[in-house]
């Protein structure tokens, strides 16, 4: 490729990817503006008096903090779980020897088809029989069991192309079913459970319709309530709108920018052994 | 070796757990949701009486807010097969062929709208596309366009397209990523080969690379079709299926019958025809896409 059309394939990427992040500028953008600055025919504003009051509501009223926590917690309990569940089904599909192999296999398989939207009703009542609705557990449950198919799904892909030796050999050196997985196998799918974990991540952090059909408590809600709280309280008070926005989204695109790398990675591997 | 893959033990424990959760929170559910679609439940808990298939014939036969629901779905799919997947191959080959640090650099902000939360981007775009406020009526004024400013998500007739148009934006970096990641699979030799026998730049890409992204290209076709039938949130939250059913989903449709219009059982009779479609959906839609691929 030469050096101009080079340029201008640049120049042009260039340009999408302005009108792609348009909407995230805007918001932030707007974030800063009082709310009848709203009204001007501008599309963008330089804020001149930047209201910064704004995000002192969105931090206090939108319970930052507080949802923050909930959320970190239930996503990193459901990555954790998801992991191990996995891994140890993926294990057990790929390389045990047993009756029912391939029937639980496709069944677990199902759970990807599988709208959670359809289920949502019966769970409720299910949960709530448990006494597992405004409880941690009940978010949960069902984030793993969500995660869980795809997860597995993911794992037995990448497991099928380990070569077999490396347990053979630690088979000889005398090493049980559970060392074999957790300390050989574990540490040679780490592309894969890398896919595993941010997909599970994206998943639950941002998952809002069962966290609002089974939380009504106010102490246990994660992040996107932020969100979903202010549009009642601060109806009119876009400005603050706005900043409860751009403020729950930074730690997505932190935890994203950080780990960016290893995401394109993770989905490439699973792409092209899935 | 035998012995050890063999341990009854450790295949209990290894699936055992996985199995029930799911059992809890899928096929128990189900099996819940088929009990009550059989009945006249207004809520859970409440009692109720054995209706018989009454809820299926008045759902498939006398309910057209089911029916313009799946229609919904299938245009919102086509929308994805049709729009999305053509621009994220386009921009996949294009990133491919860029190279270098600014490879990396796009790459990396296509994707940022897929880690924002559906919450975030529902009340953005409700806010973008505000008849008031919003700046896509303000750009189209500014553009001299001020004519076809308009309540995008307001007015029935353009509700569904808006619609489209950000669930494209949103899901764009996914798209963009699965099929740039099948490119990098692709062995330069390939190409190579291809322009010694005289194929370049598009008649090169449209005789190699798609045809060698076909397993990539069934796999997402199949997943635009589910994701496009599943579609709950971002509808929830901008429309709720409105003005008057334009954007109706099942998912939301079944949701509104339960929690706001008190009709429990009715709603879980849509849950078990939803489960059934998107059975079907995936059944048919990697039937249709295998054959294709065997012509290359």
């Amino acid at each position: 490729m030469t050096k101009s059309t080079k340029t201008i394939l640049w120049v042009f990427f260039l340009i999408v990817a302005l009108v792609q992040l348009f909407p995230l500028i805007w918001l932030v953008d707007f974030s800063f503006l009082s709310s009848n600055e709203f009204y001007s025919s501008s599309v963008l504003k330089w804020p001149s008096d930047p209201q910064w009051q704004n995000y002192i509501n969105a931090w206090v009223d939108g319970k930052f903090l507080r949802y923050f926590i909930n959320s970190a917690f239930v996503t990193s309990v459901t990555i954790l779980l998801t992991v191990i569940l996995s891994l140890t089904l993926g294990y057990a599909f790929t390389r045990m020897q047993w009756k029912l192999r391939s029937v639980f296999f496709t069944i677990i398989l199902l759970g990807i088809m599988i709208p959670i939207h359809a289920t949502l009703l019966p769970n409720f009542a299910i949960f709530k029989a448990l006494g597992l609705t405004n409880s941690y557990l009940g978010l949960i449950l069902p984030y793993t069991a969500v995660s869980v198919p795809l997860g597995t799904f993911i794992l037995t892909g990448f497991m099928r192309s380990i070569p077999r030796a490396m347990e053979e050999s630690a088979v000889v050196d005398g090493a049980n079913i559970y060392r074999i997985v957790f300390q050989i196998i574990a540490p040679l799918t780490a592309p894969a459970l890398v896919t595993v974990i941010v997909t599970t991540f994206l998943n639950c952090w941002n998952e809002f319709i069962m966290a609002s059909t089974f939380l009504s408590k106010d102490a246990l809600k994660t992040l996107p309530f932020s969100v979903m709280n202010f549009a009642g309280q601060y109806s009119s008070d876009y400005g603050s709108q706005f900043a409860v926005m751009v403020l729950t989204s930074i730690p997505a695109i932190v935890i994203y920018a950080i780990f960016n790398e290893q995401i394109t990675k993770g989905v490439t591997a699973g792409a092209v052994k899935g | 070796m035998q012995k050890v893959f063999n341990n009854k033990m450790a295949i209990f424990l290894f699936v055992f757990p996985g199995i029930l959760l799911f059992a809890l929170t899928f096929l128990v559910p189900i099996v819940l949701s088929a009990y009550y679609s059989f009945r006249d439940t207004l809520s859970p808990g409440t009692p109720s009486a054995f209706i018989g298939f009454a809820n299926y014939t008045e759902l498939l036969f006398h309910d057209s807010r089911f029916w313009l629901a799946l229609r919904n779905a299938v245009l919102l799919g086509l929308g994805f097969i049709l729009i999305q997947h053509p621009i994220a191959i386009f921009f996949a080959i294009m990133l491919d062929r860029l190279g270098g640090k600014a490879e990396k650099w796009f790459r990396t902000i296509f994707f940022i709208p897929c880690v924002i939360s559906v919450v975030v981007i529902s009340k953005m775009w409700l806010s973008l596309l505000d008849p008031t406020f919003g700046a896509f009526n303000k750009m189209l004024d500014s553009l001299g366009l001020g004519f076809l400013k308009h309540a995008w998500l307001g007015d029935g007739s353009t509700a569904l397209v808006s619609m489209l148009f950000i669930l494209i934006w949103a899901g764009f970096g996914w798209g963009l990523l699965f099929y740039y990641a099948g490119l990098k699979g692709i062995p330069d030799d390939m190409y190579e080969a291809a322009s010694l026998d005289g194929a370049s730049g598009f008649r090169l890409h449209w005789r190699i690379t798609v045809p060698l992204l076909s397993p990539v290209i069934t796999v997402q076709i199949t997943l635009a079709m589910i994701t496009a039938l599943k579609q709950m949130e971002t509808v929830f939250l901008t429309t709720n299926g409105g003005p008057g059913d334009s954007t109706q989903f099942l998912a939301v449709y079944l949701y509104n019958k339960a929690f706001s219009a008190s009709q429990y059982g009715y709603a879980n009779a849509i849950s078990i025809l939803f489960i059934i479609v998107c059975l079907l959906a995936t059944y048919l839609s990697n039937k249709l896409t295998r054959s294709d691929a065997t012509e290359f």
